[in-house]
């Protein structure tokens, strides 16, 4: 029997905004929303929840005097999406 | 993007996690400018030099380096303006950074070598930090131009060497148009046709 998925990766918006921020050292808010297609209020809530779990950092600061949100993931965050993608291949084994 | 975890299956999942990947892996940011700016400014340099020392025999022909610290400024003001603008910054972003950053002040430590040993002795040197700089940076953002312009750097670089200061004058341009002005052109060439397919 495979591993249970990680709920808190296993959703799609979460999971794509880990998988954009595994690839790179920091994005912007207003990047990760263009890239995943989402809209403010629900990427906020889900950054949130990923922020609640540790999985990622996120920092607000002003830049030109307009607020900027940065979210960089952590080191639990990393942990947890290899684990999840671990999981996700020994369940595509057994189901072949 | 929804958030309908019900749905959601484990090939979904990874069908997902690569499509996500790709878009950072794709988001290539445009540096161009940097290369044209610097190409132009050594290109335009060389023909002035060339054009001073061989053409009309003029002394101070070394002058016409003093475009370096106008285009150091607009480099600079390249940098600001850019950083302005990033919404992501990527490890190979950073990586680039770092690099350039060395290979800036190279040129700036040794400036101070060839003002004591004598700047006939500099272009061979020029040549192999612009193909350091070049190769390695082609190499990182997957860019062959970059990597071919950066390796003919190093043949350049043994030829210089052997040659009078007059032809070393050619030798820098040439290394400058190989190295920056052509994989300057075509990586802007290939940023506009990504934006376009965004």
């Amino acid at each position: 029997m495979f591993k249970d998925l990680d709920p808190i990766l296993h959703s799609q918006l979460r999971l794509a905004v880990i998988s954009l921020l595994i690839s790179v050292k920091e994005a912007e808010f207003t990047f990760i929303r263009e890239k995943t297609n989402s809209t403010a209020g629900n990427l906020s809530v889900q950054i949130n929840k990923l922020k609640d779990a540790g999985y990622i950092e996120v920092l607000k600061q002003f830049k030109d005097n307009y607020p900027q949100t940065i979210c960089k993931v952590t080191p639990a965050g990393i942990k947890a999406f290899e684990l999840y993608v671990k999981n996700l291949q020994s369940y595509l084994t057994i189901k072949k | 993007m929804d958030d309908n975890e019900n749905e959601f299956s484990p090939e979904q999942s990874l069908r997902l996690i690569s499509s996500m990947i790709e878009t950072t892996k794709n988001s290539l940011k445009d540096s161009s400018h940097y290369f044209l700016l610097w190409g132009w400014a050594v290109m335009i340099a060389c023909i002035g030099q060339y054009y001073l020392k061989v053409i009309v025999n003029y002394p101070n022909h070394y002058i016409v380096w003093w475009i370096t610290p106008f285009v150091l400024l607009v480099h600079v003001f390249f940098i600001v303006r850019d950083r302005k603008k990033e919404k992501v910054r990527t490890f190979i972003n950073e990586a680039g950074s770092y690099l350039w950053t060395a290979i800036g002040l190279s040129f700036f430590a040794t400036s101070f070598v060839f003002g004591k040993i004598g700047w006939e002795h500099c272009y061979p040197f020029y040549i192999i930090l612009y193909g350091i700089g070049t190769y390695v940076s082609g190499s990182l953002i997957k860019f062959k131009p970059l990597i071919i312009g950066g390796i003919i750097c190093f043949p350049l670089t043994i030829i210089t060497a052997y040659l009078g200061f007059d032809y070393q004058i050619i030798m820098l341009a040439l290394a400058i148009l190989v190295s920056y002005i052509i994989p300057g052109y075509l990586l802007r060439t290939k940023y506009k046709k990504q934006q376009v397919n965004v």
